[in-house]
């Protein structure tokens, strides 16, 4: 029940709406994924049990699925490990328990590889508007949550303040340079088709993705620079999961992950008592737990297996 | 927008932002109990203006009226409201959420202006018409085009709009001078709980960041960059109706007029273009505020003075409102633009031969003439039917003086296959279709269509 993480004794390197980042020493990092939920751009007076948790097990779960498609900053999610290795924070193994994943530190590139693999969102309007997806022209006739084949890669800039900025990908190949632009969409590209066909015979569509990439040379400093993956990967935070048993291209699809919440918000806002703005209304037991237990389905499907009660497996 | 400025929407805010302040000290580790908590959201719009005012009576202090009147209603957290804050926690954050959300409504509204031009720039894409430069009539142009002028002030607008809204920072939780010495104390000297509580604070109503350092107040500086935003509108809006009310008087086109609408009391024929004229009116008045900011900005004084304060409970709400209703008058007039194609055409009939002059000579030229003959010839005719024109000739009969004339050597029919209108518009109708194409549909795209509902106008 993790609401902030403040009192671990590492200083903070970067912290976000649900997830802070801390830094370890010169080459590691401490990526911790709290409780906190978000829903309409607003994050919720609550927290959603495990689903810390669940979010870094899963981004493990996928780094050991992806081993050879791509190099990965994880050097541990286990906390038990990572107590061992970072003794300062042996008096909060329980509150990081799952939740935390020690990683390699890398130069991370400043563009968010996004893929869409479904046109939904923000990419439905800009279709449904003028036809266009990141500014090039789609197919003609496409319904909202319909299948692209193959999927759109859809470069943005990450904003220190607010809200992403799309980018065409010449725009990033201005950024970074010709070569690391390409092998940045091809790695996403690749690695989210992986995802995608893993995840859909599982029950689960992802509609969508945002991977970050960074680079650093192979151990020891030595060698040419590689691209490693980093940050999240393929959670339902970092991605749109959708059930696929009631999958139904024409109109939106309900989230996987984040349903219960959303309707309840919804209901509250069509009643009158929510105008979308601080502060979201309080949830109520049964909402938190129908959430909470999303995100352990998630991992169930995904992984084969329930999340450990103790949190590693 | 008005609901936007009024006591309830300001004071709830304020509320609000106690009530972030309790949440995220909470969360931080202070003993504020959930009851508490729970009081204070239940009572987030119940607010008793009557025992505020006896409170503001008392204390002479309007934030510790407010204070009181809530702790009333929230006595679990009476002890808590307020903690560690001043003043300005809730006045000038509250300030900024207002501004950010007026911002909002404006973009709205400037949308649906910019969807009605849209539909008027495109119905009149090729439509040719004088343009005119010092006012004077110079080459053709297209209705259509003119329209996109209009637009791209307005997309310019939204473009500063939008990077206003996404960078605005909050001013956050930073205690009377600035220095958060209050909240240092409350966290017993742990300065990381301090940055935190600023963060969290700034987050939950989702602000990007807070200010990195602050007097008491947030620098004045942040009104006068969203005021010029405002006022920007505003003179884009008040080009608009300039031009609007100069093509009325010359009969072109019109502003509509309702079917019972009395243009005059004394004329009754008279049809006058009131509607843009009330949009200069505001627009003069927004762009006269417009100083203000800034002239208010020079003279806060060290950590702050007060003489901001009067000041900008008046401008900013008054820049906000006149531009909302500005842009509700401009929506009305781009909805109803009645054009009257059969005075545009004999307006341009009355100056094309004269700006067809270069045309003419080619095909005088290619009719065997030499060119500095003819040349001469249209000069002498050109001011012979300008002059009459000046003194009451109805028409530009400059063609058939040239086809009378021997030393010419053109025929009146050919002459006259040299000024079709639409020869004369260049590229105007190719730039209505690029700008709707390369401007408007991206900036529609990712917008959700609004039902069709015009607003009443009620200025």
């Amino acid at each position: 029940m993790l609401m902030q993480a403040s009192a671990l004794p590492l200083r903070p390197f970067r912290r976000g709406k649900v997830r802070d980042v801390y830094e370890v020493d010169a080459e590691r990092l401490l990526l911790v994924a709290t409780d906190r939920v978000s829903a309409f751009d607003v994050v919720m007076g609550e927290t959603i049990p495990r689903k810390g948790a669940v979010l870094t097990q899963i981004t493990a779960w996928w780094l050991r699925q992806l081993e050879d498609k791509v190099e990965h900053h994880m050097l541990s999610a286990s906390t038990a490990e990572i107590v061992r290795e970072v003794p300062q924070l042996r008096d909060h193994e329980q509150e990081l328990e799952g939740r935390a994943m020690l990683c390699r530190r890398t130069t991370v590139f400043p563009v968010e590889c996004v893929v869409r693999g479904y046109l939904s969102g923000s990419a439905w309007k800009e279709y449904r508007e003028g036809g266009t997806l990141a500014g090039e022209a789609l197919g003609k006739g496409l319904r909202e949550s319909d299948r692209l084949d193959p999927p759109v890669f859809s470069p943005a800039t990450k904003a220190d303040e607010g809200h992403d900025e799309n980018i065409t990908v010449d725009r990033m190949r201005t950024l970074i340079g010709d070569s690391w632009a390409g092998e940045l969409e091809r790695l996403s590209r690749e690695i989210y088709e992986a995802g995608r066909a893993i995840a859909a015979r599982r029950g689960i569509i992802i509609a969508d993705t945002k991977f970050e990439f960074g680079r650093a040379r192979s151990t020891g400093g030595q060698g040419v620079e590689k691209v490693i993956l980093v940050d999240e990967v393929l959670t339902p935070d970092s991605s749109r999961f959708w059930p696929a048993d009631s999958y139904e291209p024409g109109h939106g699809q309900p989230s996987f992950d984040k349903q219960p919440l959303r309707d309840y918000l919804d209901a509250e806002k069509r009643a009158g008592r929510w105008d979308g703005n601080y502060p979201p209304p309080r949830l109520p037991k049964d909402v938190i737990e129908a959430t909470s237990e999303r995100y352990l389905d998630i991992f169930r499907r995904l992984t084969g297996h329930s999340l450990d009660p103790n949190g590693s497996h | 927008m008005l609901e936007l400025w009024s006591p309830a929407t300001r004071h709830g805010l304020w509320r609000r932002l106690w009530l972030a302040l309790a949440e995220a000290e909470r969360e931080l580790g202070v003993a504020i109990p959930e009851e508490a908590i729970r009081q204070m959201h239940a009572n987030l719009d119940k607010i008793d203006f009557d025992a505020v005012a006896a409170y503001e009576k008392r204390f002479r202090h309007d934030v510790m009226a407010h204070v009181y009147a809530f702790g009333d209603v929230a006595p679990a957290a009476k002890p808590f409201i307020h903690l560690g804050a001043t003043s300005a926690y809730v006045t000038d954050n509250a300030d900024l959420i207002l501004m950010r959300r007026g911002l909002d409504l404006l973009r709205g509204r400037v949308l649906e202006v910019l969807r009605s031009l849209t539909a008027f720039a495109e119905q009149w894409r090729d439509q040719p018409t004088l343009g005119y430069t010092h006012l004077q009539p110079a080459q053709l142009t297209t209705v259509g085009k003119r329209a996109t002028l209009w637009m791209q002030d307005l997309a310019l607008d939204i473009a500063d709009i939008d990077y206003r809204r996404r960078t605005l920072p909050f001013r956050g939780v930073k205690g009377t001078t600035g220095t958060q010495a209050s909240f240092l104390e409350l966290f017993g000297g742990d300065h990381e709980k301090v940055r935190r509580l600023d963060q969290l604070v700034t987050e939950r109503v989702s602000f990007p960041a807070s200010l990195p350092v602050t007097g008491q107040t947030y620098t004045r500086k942040l009104d006068a960059f969203v005021l010029s935003v405002v006022a920007g509108i505003a003179a884009s809006a008040a080009k608009f109706s300039g031009d609007i009310r100069m093509l009325q008087s010359f009969g072109e086109m019109e502003e509509p007029f309702e079917s019972e609408q009395v243009g005059s009391s004394a004329m009754a024929y008279k049809r006058n273009p009131m509607r843009a004229e009330r949009i200069a009116s505001l627009a003069r008045f927004v762009n006269s505020l417009e100083g203000n900011a800034n002239a208010t900005h020079a003279v806060q004084y060290f950590e702050r003075t007060l003489d901001d304060s009067a000041n900008r409970r008046l401008v900013i709400p008054e820049m906000f409102l006149a531009t909302d209703a500005i842009l509700l008058l401009m929506a009305n007039i781009s909805r109803g633009l009645e054009v009257h194609p059969a005075v545009i055409a004999r307006r341009v009939a009355a100056e094309l031969p004269f700006m067809a002059t270069e045309e003419l000579i080619v095909r005088a030229v290619r009719a065997g003439g030499d060119r500095q003959v003819a040349h001469e010839v249209i000069r002498k005719h050109s001011q012979a039917t300008a002059r009459a024109l000046k003194d009451g000739a109805e028409s530009n009969d400059l063609l058939e003086r040239l086809s009378k004339d021997k030393s010419f050597g053109v025929k009146l029919k050919d002459l006259e296959g040299a000024i079709d209108p639409k020869r004369f518009v260049g590229r105007a109708p190719e730039q209505v279709d690029e700008f709707l194409r390369d401007v408007m549909t991206p900036l529609f795209a990712g917008e959700t269509a609004r039902p069709a509902r015009p607003d009443e106008l009620r200025v």
